[in-house]
């Protein structure tokens, strides 16, 4: 092959990786994004405190809020991490599915108990080149405030979280060993951890019922 | 009495390795699943999985019931002044950490806070110092040899302690040694007052994880795996001091459940 030819098979070859980059890349302006967290945690707060609201009311509002405010696929994705590649096409759609599905219920049901809830802006940083942490402080009544730390994304053009750090802890790592976990004890089948995800949907949709 | 306590649980240990088996190492050809396995650091994970759910029953059959006891009959303020005071008693521990930590400033602010709980604060029952901003926060020989720039070694679970690490469980150990509470001298009264306040630590930090514990139970497909990355994660939190504006009462101390101890509810 000639020298010229290789090089611009290079060159061809880096702009299809940079084309399939998602659009994550960008750089995330740190005001933008603490705006965009302060105006969807007080839409959280105004639903989970809004008195008119019926149980399954104030669930289902949160869980809209949340589904525009997170980037449920990107994290899914993240979270499965080397497992996305191994999954087969329908695997992967199914995956997704049940993930936005125990994401949005879960973070629901647990923001749902959270009545009285107070949230103000704490100091900002930004993490790293792609993303920006904007830290919230929660007061709860009866409850000692703690930090939660919203890692927020240029998704697309849109400001989006993509994770969420209670004192140091991040939901989407520790979501991250788990799924992984139980993969690997079932052989690395990733079918396994579907069947596991369908079971923990009933359940948590019995004990709503219930 | 500890040492011949020591003895059998080394051996105990020992047993269950061999039963158990190690971990199996990925093969050299996946270098990502090597990565994640070098990352989990748990070659003893069959043994450390074991112990996991001896624990487990241990806690639904003996700890979670009295904890919640203890939530039930006690009232709050009561429970506040146990914890502060069990936070207090750790003073030795936490001046400790600060000073070999060269960090001055929390060590004077755990030395004011003794002061003035110890007296004031009667005995430490009431946290003065918080009313004051000085809020507590925690230290221990863990964090200290993190500090010192020792890696944290091979993940561990040991029923009681909870998730640990070769390097936390040596400085725990540490601790416990060099804790000027078990080097007073011996007899009755002092034995019956470690073994009070060790048992008191452990229902006291069992009902501050009440509700953790519950969330991890119902909504992980894998408690143990979850708990041994919120472990990691919360330990490298508190190594870098990163306490939270509710500040840590923390009579736990060098062990913990990927979650700080804060003020009763």
């Amino acid at each position: 092959m000639r020298p010229d030819l290789l090089s611009r098979r290079l060159v061809l070859a880096s702009l299809v990786v940079l084309g399939a980059t998602p659009a994550r890349a960008q750089q995330m302006d740190i005001n933008r994004a603490t705006t965009f967290v302060h105006r969807a945690g007080q839409d959280l707060v105004n639903a989970i405190n809004d008195p008119r609201l019926n149980q399954t009311q104030r669930r289902d509002k949160v869980a809209s809020i949340l589904r525009t405010a997170i980037d449920i696929e990107g994290t899914g994705r993240f979270i499965l991490g080397r497992y996305v590649r191994q999954a087969s096409p329908a695997e992967l759609q199914d995956y997704l599915k049940l993930f936005d599905e125990i994401i949005i219920r879960n973070l629901s049901a647990r923001f749902g108990e959270y009545r009285g809830v107070k949230f103000s802006l704490g100091r900002s940083q930004q993490r790293t080149e792609e993303d920006a942490l904007v830290s919230t402080l929660i007061e709860r009544p009866n409850n000692p405030t703690f930090t939660l730390d919203w890692r927020v994304a240029e998704i697309n053009g849109q400001p989006r979280v993509v994770d969420v750090i209670a004192e140091g802890t991040s939901l989407r790592l520790t979501t991250r060993s788990e799924y992984s976990a139980v993969i690997q004890r079932n052989n690395g089948r990733v079918a396994s951890l579907l069947d596991a995800m369908r079971g923990q949907i009933a359940q948590l949709a019995s004990r709503e019922g219930g | 009495m500890i040492s011949s306590l020591t003895r059998l649980l080394g051996c105990a240990a020992l047993a269950l390795l061999l039963l158990a088996g190690c971990a199996t190492r990925p093969p050299a050809d996946d270098p990502e699943a090597l990565q994640e396995f070098r990352e989990n650091n748990d070659p003893f994970e069959p043994a450390n999985r074991i112990m996991f759910e001896v624990n487990e029953a241990i806690d639904k059959a003996v700890l979670q019931p009295i904890a919640e006891a203890y939530r039930d009959l006690l009232p709050k303020p009561i429970r506040s002044g146990i914890r502060n005071v069990l936070g207090n008693l750790r003073t030795p521990t936490i001046l400790t950490g600060d000073l070999l930590q060269g960090n001055v400033t929390r060590a004077r602010e755990t030395l004011g806070r003794f002061i003035v709980n110890s007296t004031i604060g009667i005995g430490g029952i009431v946290d003065v110092g918080r009313r004051y901003d000085v809020l507590g926060h925690s230290e221990d020989m863990g964090q200290t040899l993190a500090v010192w720039g020792v890696g944290e070694g091979f993940y561990m679970f040991v029923p009681l302690l909870g998730p640990t690490t070769a390097r936390d469980l040596t400085g725990f150990a540490i601790d416990v040694y060099t804790n000027p509470q078990s080097l007073i001298g011996q007899g009755q009264i002092l034995d019956v007052w470690n073994y009070t306040r060790i048992g008191m630590t452990v229902v006291d930090t069992r009902e501050a994880l009440l509700e953790p514990f519950d969330m991890v139970r119902k909504t992980s497909l894998d408690p143990y795996a979850t708990l041994r990355s919120a472990y990691r994660q919360r330990r490298s939190f508190e190594i870098l001091n990163k306490d939270g504006p509710g500040g840590a009462v923390a009579p736990a101390g060098g062990v913990g459940f990927g979650q700080g101890v804060l003020e009763p509810q």
